[in-house]
Formats: structure tokens, sequence, C-alpha cells
């Protein structure tokens, strides 16, 4: 924790939480397909958003308010209030929503602001879900058409996401995000540089592993399957080799997210009245617990690590859930290190230890410690937004018993899942299943 | 002290052009504010001073341009990395550290961190002046 670094103490809950369902789209490459190319923003939402209430056992109706997060909407829809222009495609005309934005920590946030609004004793039942089409931007003056938008198309906004009087201006802040968790993590635990290169490259290999048993993931071709495809015996010389070339100081092709399309929602509603949205589903409800947040700015440094430092210890205080009592772990990890320094800074990793865990594919979804079973950004993909509230439908399917072939060997009673993005929010929050 | 709406930004460049580097310092603490803000982020205070920086400043941590973390404009820096810096009145803040490759990194790394360098101007190709550091001469 830097010298200068404010802190919160966020109260519990004034009454229960609960979510009671959760649906999600494939991630894709929407104009990559016939059957996808042509989809619009009303349709993505509105799919996720009915399937989790088809999934909660509720009606449009029933639903008092809906949260709509989208990352760019100004550049990727034409959109300045995309959550007005929406609610018609799940039969909630009428009804009040708010738009956000935290960019890629928006699907985090997500389920944050949800709860928070039920908490207060306002609203009883309210829909979040998140949408994004990050592969593809929306044609001026078409109704439904879109084009590919390029990597360097897509690198070069993310500008946009840092300070402009000084970040932008010192030229070191938005830099940073691709390769400072690395250097931090090396060199505080004291790890050489094939050590933390191979950490890098199994992370992305349990991340791929996992997704290969996923059917909403975007890239399931193992790369075990990928190595021999190019004739390397080892998937380690593969991962060492220029077919996963250097993009940074220390990350990898491999470690870097993979953009798409895609939504993803959920319903959250009073613990106490779970019975009567419920009604005859089978499926026990997920409490939530609690959330902590931080953010620091780029210029800010480590700012990764130090916000999720401050947002852990909060939603630690705030639930009084302790470290070893989470079963599964999610973090945002469209930079791959990340899910390796969050799963430390929560604790759900021991310090200094986490990457050895990861090296002997602990963390996959049928290791001791799983993180990310449904293969987080580098492999499920990063529908920017929408992909909080897909790690989350991934999470509730896993406390459920219901993630398939991708179940982890014991069911999980609670998770964490830890969002970061948007140059840096950080949301945090824990998740356990109703006794 | 009454909240001034004041242009602190367009300060903070003006004096980089007259060869000063600023921030702003808490009458109450103590704490320096770099780059300059209208408030004291460790206790809180609005009552700020403009200060001059010594420039004396120490690097932390070393990160090495990339293909992803690199603009063609950063050319003209010549060899530099990215870094955690502590400037001399305590603030701490990402920057960039001109003369350091890879090489010069590996000695720095052998002889340990932190290591001494000094706040420099330098002009950017937008038309305007910024802040960058430099290592001290061994």
């Amino acid at each position: 924790m830097p010298e200068i670094m404010n802190q919160t103490h966020p109260h519990p809950y004034s009454r229960g939480v609960s979510i009671i369902g959760v649906g999600c789209t494939p991630f894709m490459y929407t104009v990559d397909n016939e059957e996808t190319n042509g989809l619009t923003e009303g349709e993505l939402y509105g799919y996720a958003a009915l399937k989790a209430m088809e999934d909660a056992g509720v009606n449009p109706q029933d639903v008092d308010f809906y949260f709509h997060g989208e990352a760019n909407p100004y550049a990727q829809s034409n959109y300045l209030t995309p959550n007005v222009q929406i609610a018609n495609w799940f039969g909630m005309k009428g009804k009040a929503s708010i738009h956000h934005s935290e960019a890629c920590c928006t699907g985090y946030y997500a389920v944050e602001l949800a709860a928070d609004l039920i908490a207060s004793g306002k609203y009883d039942c309210v829909l979040t879900g998140c949408v994004e089409f990050g592969d593809a931007y929306a044609l001026e003056d078409h109704p439904y058409k879109r084009e590919k938008l390029p990597m360097e198309a897509f690198l070069a906004k993310t500008k946009y996401l840092y300070e402009r009087p000084y970040t932008r201006s010192l030229m070191a802040g938005q830099e940073l995000i691709y390769d400072d968790a690395a250097e931090w993590y090396k060199r505080t635990r004291g790890l050489t540089d094939q050590e933390m290169d191979d950490t890098l490259n199994w992370m992305c290999i349990n991340n791929r592993r996992n997704a290969s048993v996923n059917p909403l993931a975007i890239e399931r071709r193992t790369y075990e399957q990928l190595a021999q495809e190019k004739g390397f015996d080892n998937v380690m010389d593969y991962m060492r080799s220029p077919y996963n070339p250097k993009m940074g100081d220390y990350l990898r092709a491999g470690g870097i997210e993979l953009k798409c399309d895609g939504a993803a929602a959920a319903i959250l509603c009073a613990t106490d009245l779970v019975d009567k949205y419920m009604g005859n589903k089978s499926h026990k409800a997920i409490e939530m617990l609690g959330a902590g947040s931080a953010a620091c700015e780029a210029t800010t440094p480590h700012f990764e690590v130090t916000a999720t430092e401050e947002a852990v210890r909060q939603v630690y205080a705030m639930t009084g859930v302790k470290p070893e009592e989470i079963d599964v772990f999610y973090a945002n990890d469209f930079i791959i290190t990340s899910h390796l320094v969050a799963a430390e800074a929560a604790g759900y990793l021991p310090w200094g230890e986490g990457w050895k865990y990861i090296c002997e594919g602990r963390t996959a979804y049928d290791g001791d410690k799983p993180i990310n079973t449904n293969g987080g950004r580098t492999s499920f993909g990063h529908a920017h937004a929408a992909s909080g509230l897909a790690d989350l439908y991934e999470a509730v399917h896993q406390m459920r018993g219901e993630a398939g072939e991708g179940q982890m060997k014991k069911i999980p009673k609670t998770a964490m899942l830890r969002g970061y993005g948007g140059a840096q929010n950080i949301c945090t929050y824990i998740i356990r299943t109703a006794e | 002290m009454a909240i001034k709406l004041e242009k602190v930004v367009q300060t903070f460049y003006e004096n980089l052009e007259a060869g000063k580097i600023t921030g702003k310092k808490c009458t109450k603490c103590g704490n320096v504010e770099f780059p300059p803000v209208y408030a004291c982020n460790k206790c809180g205070c609005w009552d700020m001073e403009w200060v001059e920086i010594s420039g004396k400043a120490k690097l932390h941590s070393i990160v090495l341009p990339a293909a992803l973390s690199s603009k063609p404009e950063y050319k003209a820096m010549g060899k530099f990395a990215y870094g955690e810096v502590e400037l001399e009145e305590g603030t701490r803040l990402n920057a960039v550290v001109r003369g350091i490759n890879k090489k010069k990194r590996n000695e720095l790394l052998e002889k340990g961190l932190p290591v001494n360098i000094h706040a420099a101007i330098w002009q950017r190709e937008a038309g305007y002046k910024t802040v960058v550091f430099e290592l001290d001469e061994e």
C-alpha cells in the first residue's frame, strides 16, 4: 500500500440481497459468422435478460428497474443513452433504468449497483445486464450492419481511458497496464525471468483448458492442440516460441484478451422475497454478501495491486468472510497477470506461492484452487462490459453444480469475483449459496 | 481559505515553458501533490500553495517499452523505461525515465533499486512540454 491511499469502510447491507437468475450469450465475433452478423444491442442484451428472468422464474413485469452496462456505447453502438433504447426488447417498456460504464469493470459494478439498490429498500427485484460489441462497431446511418474493429484501432481508442491533463502527457501510466503487475510480482517475490515467463504461460494454458469445456467460450482449442498442430511435442516449448510472441516487457500474445461481442445479465431480489419470486424453481438462491471497491488512476504506482488490496480489505471487513472460506475465485484478466496478483491479494493463493499453484495446474477447473473456471478473458473472451456478468453466470452455475463438463470437483459454496478496468476501477464481491 | 476556481493545469504547463517544474503543497500537512491538484490526498485539506519541486527523485521499478507499450513519438527519447518514481518531496507517481535499456536495467538491478534520478523538461510533439526523469550521473 502506498503512503497515500484513502480508505472507505462500507457497512453491511440494510437487508439481504440474493441472485436468483443468470443469463449469458455465447461470446462471439458476430460479424465473422453469417448466423450472428447483424445482431444488435437489443437482441444481445434482450436475450441475456430474458434468459436470466427465465432462470429466476420471474416475468419482466416482476422486475422493478434495470441497469445497463456498456463500456463504450458512443463509439461501438452510436448511442449516448443506450439503456433507454433497449427496454422494449425484453418487456420492460416504460420502466426506469440507468446506464453505467466502468469500462472493463462494468460487469462487476453491475452486480454491486443492483445489490445496493435492493438493499436500500427502494426496489425488490432488479435486472442488471451488460452488452458489448468489442469486436465490431456500428455503421453510421444503418439499422443493423457493423464492421470488424481491428485490435490496432481498438487500442488506439483505449487512450481515452486515461486522464487527459497529466497522465497522457506524462506517457507512463497508460503504458504500464501491460507489464507493471508482472514486474511488481517478479521483483517482490524474487522470481527469475524464466519463472515469471512460465507463470504467465501457465495462466494462459490453464485458462484455455477451462474454456475448452465451456460451450459459451470463444476459443476452445487447447494450447496442447495448437502446439501439436505446429509440430511441438511440449506445450511450453510452443508457449516460449515465436507462435506466442512477446508483446510487452513480460507479456506474450497469449496473455492478452480476446476482445469480442456478447451480453450477460442477472436478476437480483431481496432475500426475504426469494420464495415469492422464484416460485417452484428448484435451484438455490445465491446470496450477495457484500462488495468492496476502490479506484486508482494510472499515475498511481502499481494501480491494480494497490486498488485490489483496498477493495479486498473492504469486502472482507464488510462480510466477515475469511480468505480460507473462498472456494473459487474469478479475476478480470484481460492482461493475464491480473489473475495471479488478484488471487494473492485476496488471500485465495498464499503470498509468494501463487505462481507455483499456477505452474502446477492447481488453478484449472479440476484443480484444488480453481481460478476463472470459464477461461477468463484470454479464452472465454472479453466482451468488455459483459465479461463481469459472464463471470457471475459461470460462478452461479458452478455453485449450483450445473457447469457440465467444466464442473469443479467439489461444488463451491463461496466465491469471490474481482473486477478490474477503466484505468482503473476495482470492484470485488463475495457470494455464497443460500442454506 | 476560500476554494478557488483556478486554472491549475494551464499554470503547470506554463511553468514548464518557463523552465519550472511545479506542484502544490498542502499548507496543513505539508504533503506535495505532483502533478498539482486542488486538494491534498493525504489529509483532505484544500488550502494548497504552489511549490517548485527540487527534481531529485528515486526510481523504484523498471518496465521496458515493447510493441504494445510504446508509440512512434517516444523514439525521440532514445532509450527509456517506465517506472515508479519517488520525488524528494515524497510524492510517488508513474513516470518515464530516460537512459535505460535492457543492458542498463540489468546493471541497475544488479546494484539494486532504488536508483537516483532527476526530473527534466521534455518537449512533446503536440506542442507542449512535459516532465520526464533521467538517471543521475554515476
